[in-house]
């Protein structure tokens, strides 16, 4: 968004407002259903718009603002938490240090590659994931992904979250979520591999 | 020496830049020799910006609920309010 288009926003643009909900919707909703669950991740996400809608004029432009609407929907996320007296906790908090990394079979037991990365076709940030086949593959690997790697990812890599209040939020020790995210992102690569590979997944 | 399958399990830490300048120093000797690792992190950059576009726009039904939330909820449609609030 440039700035004439976030002068129009402060200054009351349905559409543009309209616009922003299309672009974001669906990626908050992805952030906040590793915190609150999948059958309270869209009530959660209304209210943020509701909240967002409320201090549009107010975004000064200097966060990313998928990262100014990430933090509204993730304070409705925990807000719904404290109203149903729950706590935010993951199963497998820690990482389970015996699953081993996902790209850990690529390598011989030297560390050299043993499968080193196929050559990508696609070389476009906005089209590598959007293919059709793969869309849905990545959607099944997002949501059987465990909810702790899941969090991580959607708060730094979607919602580009600083690392200390990715921690804050989930009660993680930094070098948990480091391992957290490595692992995420390592089944992503993964998967994008084998389909740049074989166009299938 | 650096093998492959640490420049992999270090490739985080070196793209948020927190490694130390030896150990970034080590992995950039080794991408000279190695264009399987220089692929890696070609590919790998590649994919962590394609992360923020991985979710799709959202439904026009979805757009217009939100919207008519946001109107339930007692916020002016946006193009009423006088400019500059």
């Amino acid at each position: 968004m440039d700035n004439d288009q976030l002068e129009l926003l402060r200054n009351g643009d349905q559409a543009l407002f309209a616009q922003l909900v299309r672009d974001h919707h669906r990626a908050l909703i992805a952030l906040v259903t590793p915190i609150v669950g999948s059958s309270e991740a869209e009530e959660v996400v209304q209210n943020a718009w509701v909240k967002a809608h409320g201090a549009i004029a107010s975004f000064q432009g200097r966060a990313n603002i998928r990262t100014w609407l990430g933090r509204i929907a993730i304070n409705e996320a925990k807000m719904q938490l404290r109203a149903r007296k729950k706590e935010l906790l993951f199963a497998d908090l820690s990482p389970d240090q015996a699953h081993s990394d996902p790209l850990a079979d690529n390598f011989r037991p030297g560390g050299q590659w043993q499968q080193p990365p196929a050559n990508w076709h696609c070389d476009s940030p906005d089209a590598l994931l959007m293919e059709a086949d793969l869309a849905d593959c990545l959607a099944r690997l997002l949501t059987g992904m465990p909810a702790n790697q899941r969090a991580v990812l959607e708060m730094r890599d979607s919602s580009e979250l600083p690392f200390d209040e990715i921690c804050n939020t989930l009660a993680v020790s930094a070098s948990n979520a480091r391992v957290l995210l490595h692992r995420a992102r390592a089944e992503l690569f993964k998967l994008v591999n084998h389909y740049q590979e074989t166009g299938e997944c | 020496m650096l093998k492959c399958r640490d420049l992999v399990a270090e490739a985080d830490l070196l793209l948020a830049g927190e490694l130390s300048w030896q150990r970034r120093l080590a992995i950039r000797v080794h991408l000279l020799m190695c264009r399987h690792c220089r692929r890696f992190m070609r590919q790998f950059k590649l994919l962590l910006s394609a992360i923020p576009a991985m979710h799709k726009p959202a439904s026009e039904a979805e757009v217009e609920q939100v919207m008519q939330h946001i109107q339930q909820q007692g916020g002016k449609p946006l193009d009423q309010r006088p400019r500059g609030e």
